[in-house]
């Protein structure tokens, strides 16, 4: 088990940021999911022992969350989401620090730092200093920094806030690569959903505090054995009045129908549709909700 | 297929325990200042006291010898009085009270040089770049964050006060030849080391305490430079119109002083000075009223409690909403 959650309530004053909060959760890539305000970066601060909880309690790799704080910041790595500097140093200094801060050696520390730098793609500019960085090379950095000791889970707080197309598709496969070839346990939270089907297997949803959904991404994503997808070649118009036709009420999506399939009705119809406007049918298969869809309804549900 | 992954690589080493982890801030906050032309400036400027205090102590070993290596500098030993040149070590203590005294005197001009150079950038730099939230979501502690601030003004401050000082306490030691004199003089090297820690926890947190109030640089300088100069003025000022006892207090370099003073014993030390030196100057230090070491504790104190109190309201744990 990565971490459980029991119970676990926090307050501050008037505001209940998590509520009741149960879960547990296996080794993987772990989305965070759920809209402002809904508890996330409490709930990893609750995880990394940096808040008191009013009730509940919890395991993070399997130490307990109100005793073993320090030791737990130290088995787990931690990019802020925050735009956050140690000031007046270079790139290598800076992740060097972050290892002497959860216990490197100075030496190990430096030789580490080299070796993550080049990781995330920093090496060219390790020795500028920090202040000067664009800010995807800050959230690279804030990566290299949460990596340094190799630590056995990661989380990472929102890390493509303000990144172009081109660096967050690379944090992406960074984030990718360390959680599905180099075993380490990644929590990934963001509000992008496509950012986390990118890179997790499995996804918590978070609605005021209260857990709405977990479980594997692919279990989540329900098949709709009674709605296709279906892409045709040729004059797609033409296929969805044969559809009309046949009683089938078809909705265009991107470059596919969507096609709800009565009761009684089987995927023959299909080929029937097809053979009457004249189409090839070059890709049929039943739909499966996007994430999107997942976490809509989960909220809908809270609501 | 490569032969050698040049991607992520796992670290296999070892991490060390929690309780050294502030070491860690110092270490990198004393690289980081020592960077500065202005630090290693003072530094030097610094040693030459230090120097002097050496030469002197080890002289003075010479001179309790009779050595013939002063022969050179008889001139200056002739106008002595006769009872100070016939029994020397009779004075070993004074002599090097206030010695030691008027080092330290000195050296808190470079102290107050080194905190404002060194401090100002501690934590004030740390909130303007948001660095907080990246030393406590790690296993570093609130009272982890302030040691080892302090520890980066107490390696400069030591550098300039309790290393010269056990130093030229060492060279003091071995010129003089003499098994008693460390059993005589032992309490004037632990009120100097006091001293200097004292002043360490002292300015170090307050200047800490006004590094936490803004992100400006320049003003946490000028509120240093407020406190020194300011203060002095002040009771200088004061003591011209009021004349009272109480009007060093406000002066906190009057007030560090007034607990040197106690530490060394400087009084009873200028008292057989000024009984075979018949200055006025001399018998001033001896006999003159002081006001009392108390005040001047209370006052440091407060200080002290006043910047703790600020530090643990500016440094706060993350246990809130953003």
């Amino acid at each position: 088990m990565l971490f459980q959650l029991q119970g676990v309530t926090k307050t501050y004053g008037t505001v209940t940021a998590l509520r009741d909060l149960s879960v547990e959760v296996p080794e993987g890539a772990i989305g965070l999911l759920g809209p402002n305000g809904a508890g996330k970066t409490t709930m990893i601060r609750t995880l990394l022992g940096l808040i008191s909880i009013d009730a509940g309690a919890g395991q993070v790799l399997g130490m307990d969350i109100r005793r073993r704080r320090l030791d737990i910041r130290q088995a787990v790595g931690f990019a802020p989401e925050d735009e956050c500097l140690f000031p007046a140093v270079v790139g290598i200094e800076f992740v060097a620090f972050a290892g002497e801060l959860v216990g490197m050696r100075p030496k190990d520390a430096m030789q580490r730092a080299h070796e993550v730098l080049d990781y995330v793609g920093l090496g060219e500019a390790r020795y500028r200093k920090v202040e000067t960085y664009s800010t995807g090379m800050k959230q690279r950095l804030k990566l290299a920094a949460a990596i340094v000791h190799d630590p056995r889970l990661l989380i990472v707080d929102e890390p493509t806030n303000g990144m172009d197309p081109a660096g967050r598709d690379e944090l992406l496969e960074l984030a990718r690569d360390l959680a599905r070839n180099k075993g380490m346990s990644l929590l990934f939270s963001s509000h992008l959903l496509p950012d986390v089907e990118a890179v997790c297997d499995h996804v918590i949803v978070l609605g005021a505090g209260r857990l709405l959904a977990s479980g594997r991404i692919q279990e989540l994503k329900q098949l709709h054995k009674r709605q296709y997808e279906v892409r045709v070649k040729a004059d797609r118009e033409r296929f969805a009045l044969q559809l009309s036709a046949a009683g089938l009420a078809a909705e265009p999506r991107d470059d596919v129908l969507i096609v709800d399939l009565p009761d009684g009705r089987g995927p023959s119809v299909f080929w029937e549709a097809a053979l009457a406007a004249g189409a090839q049918i070059r890709y049929m298969r039943p739909r499966q909700s996007t994430l999107e869809e997942v976490f809509l309804k989960a909220l809908s549900e809270q609501r | 297929m490569p032969i050698f992954d040049q991607g992520y690589q796992h670290w296999h080493g070892t991490l060390t325990g929690h309780t050294w982890r502030w070491l860690a801030i110092a270490h990198q906050g004393v690289r980081t200042q020592w960077q500065k032309k202005a630090t290693k400036r003072v530094l030097v400027v610094a040693m030459f006291p230090a120097l002097v205090l050496a030469l002197l102590l080890a002289g003075w070993g010479l001179f309790e010898q009779q050595s013939a290596l002063l022969e050179p500098f008889l001139f200056l030993i002739q106008g002595l009085p006769a009872e100070l040149k016939a029994g020397p070590r009779s004075f070993r203590v004074p002599i090097w009270t206030i010695l030691f005294n008027n080092f330290l005197y000195i050296e808190v001009i470079f102290s107050m040089l080194l905190v404002l150079i060194v401090g100002p950038d501690l934590i004030s730099q740390d909130l303007r770049f948001n660095a907080l939230p990246l030393y406590l979501s790690r296993p570093v502690r609130r009272v982890d964050y302030f040691l080892g601030k302090l520890g980066v003004i107490a390696v400069y401050l030591a550098a300039v006060t309790i290393v010269p000082i056990v130093l030229a306490y060492g060279a003091g030691v071995c010129f003089s030849l003499d098994y008693h004199v460390l059993e005589q003089t032992i309490w004037v090297l632990l009120g100097s080391v006091a001293y200097g820690v004292i002043l360490v926890v002292s300015a170090g947190t307050l200047m800490l305490a006004f590094s936490s109030l803004s992100k400006n640089t320049r003003l946490v300088g000028g509120l240093w430079l407020g406190v020194w100069f300011i203060g002095n003025i002040a009771a200088g000022v004061l003591a011209g119109m009021v004349r009272a006892d109480w009007c060093p207090l406000v002066s906190y370099v009057e007030n560090l002083g007034r607990i040197r003073e106690v530490l060394l014993d400087t009084k009873s030390a200028w008292e057989p000075i000024a009984r075979i030196f018949p200055s006025r100057r001399f018998a001033e230090n001896a006999y003159s009223s002081e006001f009392p070491w108390q005040w001047s504790a209370a006052v440091l104190a407060v200080l002290f409690g006043i910047s703790i109190c600020i530090l643990s309201l500016r440094i706060r744990s993350l246990d809130r909403l953003r």
